[in-house]
C-alpha cells in the first residue's frame, strides 16, 4: 500500500477551473472520501489521480513516485465506479481475470489470484455467470474484486454505491468498512453522500467549485467547519444558518434580527463576533443543540413553527425565524403544531458563528 | 444507466415456445384485427406476391420472343438445368462472390476505421464527416458515370495522373482489360458503400459506455486491446446487420456494372443481376430469366434465414 499526495493539483477545461490548487495527503492505509455536490471536482480530482485526465498543473506522488506523466496501468492502482463497468460480454471469472492477463501473468497464477479474490468476496459460485445476470449487490462485488486481484498500492473508488437501492446501500456500506479494514488498503472514494463519508472514512476532503474546502476527519469536519458551505453539506439534517447584524451595547455584544429581536453573546462568542470584517453574522446551530419552548423564556427568541417532520424516534421541526429556517430536533413525545409560535434558544457553547461577507468561521482572537 | 447491452442488435422476438393456434382459427376469431390490416394485405400481394408467382410459374415455361405469351410451352425444370449446368453461370456466380465478398469486406473495414476517426474530437470534424457522406448519398447513376469518366484510357484522370507521376508508361485501359475491370468496378462500389457502413457502426459506437473503455485503461489494455475487448464487442450486432444489408445489396447490384461496363468486356464483370437483366431484356427469353430469378431468390432468403438466425441467438440466450 502505499501514500498519496497531491501537491497544488489543477485541472482546468479552457478558462475554467475543475480543480483549483487541491493540496492533500492520503496517508498509506487511510480511507479518504472527497465529498461535495455535483460539479465540485470530485470525479476529476480522482481521475486525475488515476491518470484518466491530464494534469493541467501541480503534482502526484503515490507512493513516493511523481506520476505525473504516467499511464493509468502504470500507477498501480485500480478503480471502481459508478456503474461497475463490468464486461457485458465476459464471465465474472473472465472480469476478474482481465486486469492480469494485461500483465500477462501466467494461466496458473491468474486461476490462483481470481479465486482466491472470489474466495474473499464470496462470490466463487458466481464465476461462471454473465454480469448481466447478476443482482446489482452482486455487480459491485465483482467490480470490488476485479480492484482486489490486482493487489494495487491504492483504490479508487467513483461513488460506487449510488446505482444500489437504500438497503443495500447501508449493507455494502458496512462491507466496504470491513475490506478496508482487513486488507489495510489506501482507499480515496468519491460520493456526493455525506453520510457515507461520515460513516466509512479516516478522513473527508470536502470539495466546492474545484476548491477543496476542508481536509479532516470526519469529527472534526461536523464539529468545527471553516466555513457556511461546509457547515451546511456535511450533517443531515444541514446546520441552520441565520444571517445577523452584530451590534455592540458598551462590552456587551448581540446579534440582531431584522424583525428587531436581539441575541445577546458570550464573552468568547462577542470576541468571534467583533472579529468579522463587517457586522454582517451569520449563526450557525445543528439541530440537536437549540432548544424550543412553548412560551417566552429568558435568552430565546421569537419564530413560528414551519412544519413538522416526524420520522419515528425523533421530529425535525422546522421554525421561521424571521425569513431564516431553524431545525430543531424534538422527543416525538412533545406535540407541536404548524403556524405555532415559539421560543427557540441557542446554546451559547455550541453556536457557530460565521463572517456574513466572507463565509468563513470566525475564531476567538 | 445500466451497462446492459442487449437487444442492440434488432429486435427480432425470439419464437414463443407454446404451441400457437393455426393462423385461420385466429382469423376467425380476431377478424375485425384481421379486416383492418386487410387492405394492406391486398396491395402486398398486389405488388410482391403476385410478380414472385409469375415468376416462378414463368420459370417452368419456354416463353416465346415475340412476348405472346399464350404461347408459352411447359418444360418442366429444362431451364433450371441449362442454367445449373452452363458454364456462363459458374463464371457468373464466380464474378459476383468476388464482387460481394470484396466490396463488403473492404467497405466493412473501411467504413470501421471511418467511423472510429469520427468517434474521436478533432478540429473539423463535423465537415469530414459531411465529405465522407458525400459517396452514399449521390445518385448511383451519377456516380457511375462519373467513374468511367475517371478511368477513361484517353481522357480519364486516373490515368493521367499515373503517367505523369511515373508509375506507367501510357493509362491503363482499366475498363476494358478483362483483368482490371472487375477490380476497377469494385472500388467504385467501396468507394459507394463504405460511407453506409460508416453511419452505421458510429451509431454502433455510440453507445460504447466510456466508463468501460476507462475501466479497461485502469485495467492496463492498451488501445488495440480496448479495441478488441471493449469496444468491438459492443458493435457486434450492429455489424451483423450492417455486413447482411451490404451482401444482400451487393448480390442485388445493378447499377454501377450496368453503367460502366454493362457487364463486359467478355462477361468479365457480369454478375448474377445484369445477366438476368440481359438474358430478359436483351435477348427477351423470360422463362430463363425467371428460373434464374428464383435461383436467386433462394439464395438471398437462405442466407437471410441464416443471418437473422445468427442474430437472434444471443437474444434467446438472454432470455432463458
Amino acid at each position: 500500500m502505499a501514500e498519496v499526495v497531491l501537491n497544488e493539483v489543477v485541472k482546468t477545461y479552457g478558462d475554467i477551473y475543475a480543480v483549483n490548487h487541491v493540496s492533500l495527503t492520503v496517508a498509506d492505509g487511510e480511507f479518504v472520501a472527497l465529498v461535495g455536490p455535483s460539479g465540485c471536482g470530485k470525479t476529476t480530482t480522482l481521475s486525475l489521480i488515476a491518470g484518466l485526465n491530464e494534469i493541467s498543473g501541480g503534482e502526484i506522488h503515490i507512493g513516493g513516485r511523481l506520476v505525473n506523466d504516467l499511464d493509468p496501468k502504470d500507477r498501480d492502482i485500480a478503480m471502481v465506479f459508478q456503474n461497475y463497468a463490468l464486461y457485458p460480454n465476459k464471465t465474472v471469472f473472465k472480469n476478474l481475470a482481465f486486469p492480469l492477463q494485461m500483465r500477462k501473468l501466467a494461466k496458473a497464477e491468474i486461476e490462483r489470484k481470481v479465486l482466491s479474490a472470489a474466495k474473499v468476496l464470496d462470490i466463487t459460485h458466481l464465476l461462471e455467470r454473465k454480469p448481466r445476470e447478476l443482482s446489482g449487490g452482486q455487480q459491485q462485488r465483482v467490480a470490488l474484486g476485479r480492484a482486489l486481484v490486482r493487489d494495487p498500492r491504492v483504490f479508487l473508488m467513483d461513488e460506487p454505491l449510488s446505482n444500489l437501492d437504500a438497503k443495500l446501500r447501508v449493507q455494502m456500506r458496512t462491507e466496504l468498512k470491513r475490506f478496508h479494514q482487513d486488507l489495510e488498503a489506501t482507499v480515496v472514494y468519491v460520493t456526493h453522500d455525506q453520510l457515507e463519508a461520515v460513516t466509512m472514512a479516516d478522513k473527508m476532503a470536502v470539495m466546492h467549485g474545484g476548491f477543496l474546502q476542508q481536509y479532516d476527519s470526519p469529527k472534526n469536519v461536523f464539529d468545527n467547519p471553516v466555513n457556511m458551505f461546509v457547515a451546511s453539506f456535511v450533517g443531515s439534517p444541514a446546520m441552520s444558518l441565520v444571517p445577523l447584524e452584530a451590534v455592540s451595547h458598551g462590552s456587551d455584544v448581540a446579534l440582531r434580527s431584522p424583525e428587531g429581536w436581539e441575541l445577546p453573546l458570550s464573552p468568547q462568542n462577542a470576541r468571534k463576533a467583533l472579529g468579522a470584517t463587517s457586522n454582517q453574522v451569520v449563526l450557525g446551530a445543528r439541530h440537536s443543540t437549540v432548544k424550543l419552548h412553548s412560551a417566552q423564556t429568558p435568552g430565546a427568541v421569537p419564530g413560528v413553527v414551519y412544519t413538522v417532520e416526524p420520522t419515528g424516534d425523533i421530529t425535525f421541526v422546522q421554525v421561521f425565524l424571521g425569513t431564516s429556517v431553524v431545525i430543531v430536533s424534538l422527543d416525538p413525545s412533545v406535540t407541536v403544531h404548524p403556524d405555532q409560535k415559539v421560543w427557540i434558544e441557542f446554546d451559547q457553547d455550541k453556536i457557530h458563528l460565521f463572517d456574513g461577507a466572507t463565509e468563513l468561521a470566525l475564531a476567538a482572537v | 444507466m445500466t451497462i446492459d447491452v442487449a437487444h442492440q442488435g434488432g429486435a427480432v422476438p425470439a419464437p414463443s415456445l407454446r404451441r400457437r393456434p393455426n393462423l385461420l382459427r385466429r382469423i376467425v376469431r380476431h377478424w375485425n384485427d384481421y379486416a383492418y390490416i386487410a387492405p394492406a394485405i391486398v396491395v402486398m400481394l398486389l405488388v410482391i406476391g403476385y410478380p414472385i408467382y409469375y415468376t416462378v410459374e414463368l420459370s417452368f415455361f419456354k416463353t416465346p420472343p415475340n412476348l405472346a405469351m399464350s404461347q408459352k410451352v411447359f418444360v418442366g425444370f429444362d431451364n433450371y438445368r441449362a442454367i445449373l449446368t452452363s458454364q456462363s453461370f459458374r463464371d457468373v456466380t464466380y464474378n459476383t462472390l468476388i464482387w460481394t465478398v470484396v466490396s463488403t469486406f473492404f467497405a466493412y473495414v473501411l467504413g470501421l476505421g471511418a467511423a472510429l476517426a469520427l468517434n474521436r474530437e478533432f478540429l473539423g470534424r463535423g465537415v469530414l464527416r459531411a465529405v465522407l457522406l458525400v459517396p452514399y448519398v449521390i445518385s448511383a447513376v451519377a456516380a457511375s458515370y462519373v467513374w468511367k469518366w475517371l478511368y477513361h484510357s484517353d481522357f480519364g484522370v486516373i490515368g493521367a495522373l499515373s503517367v505523369q507521376f511515373g508509375f506507367t508508361d501510357e493509362p491503363i485501359n482499366f475498363l476494358d482489360n478483362i483483368y482490371t475491370a472487375l477490380p476497377s468496378l469494385i472500388v467504385v462500389n467501396i468507394w459507394k458503400e463504405f460511407s453506409f457502413a460508416m453511419i452505421m457502426l458510429l451509431a454502433g459506437l455510440q453507445t460504447v459506455p466510456d466508463q468501460l473503455l476507462r475501466a479497461a485503461q485502469v485495467d492496463g489494455a492498451n488501445t488495440w486491446q480496448r479495441f478488441w475487448h471493449v469496444t468491438m464487442p459492443h458493435l457486434k450486432g450492429v455489424s451483423m446487420v450492417t455486413i447482411l444489408l451490404l451482401v444482400v445489396t451487393n448480390l442485388n447490384s445493378f447499377i454501377i456494372p450496368w453503367i460502366m461496363t454493362g457487364g463486359g468486356p467478355a462477361g468479365a464483370t457480369d454478375i448474377w443481376i445484369t445477366q438476368i437483366y440481359q438474358m430478359a431484356f436483351g435477348r427477351i427469353r423470360f422463362g430463363m430469366a425467371s428460373a434464374y430469378s428464383v435461383i436467386l431468390f433462394i439464395v438471398m432468403m437462405a442466407l437471410g434465414y441464416f443471418y437473422v438466425k445468427a442474430l437472434t441467438r444471443g437474444d434467446e440466450a438472454k432470455s432463458e
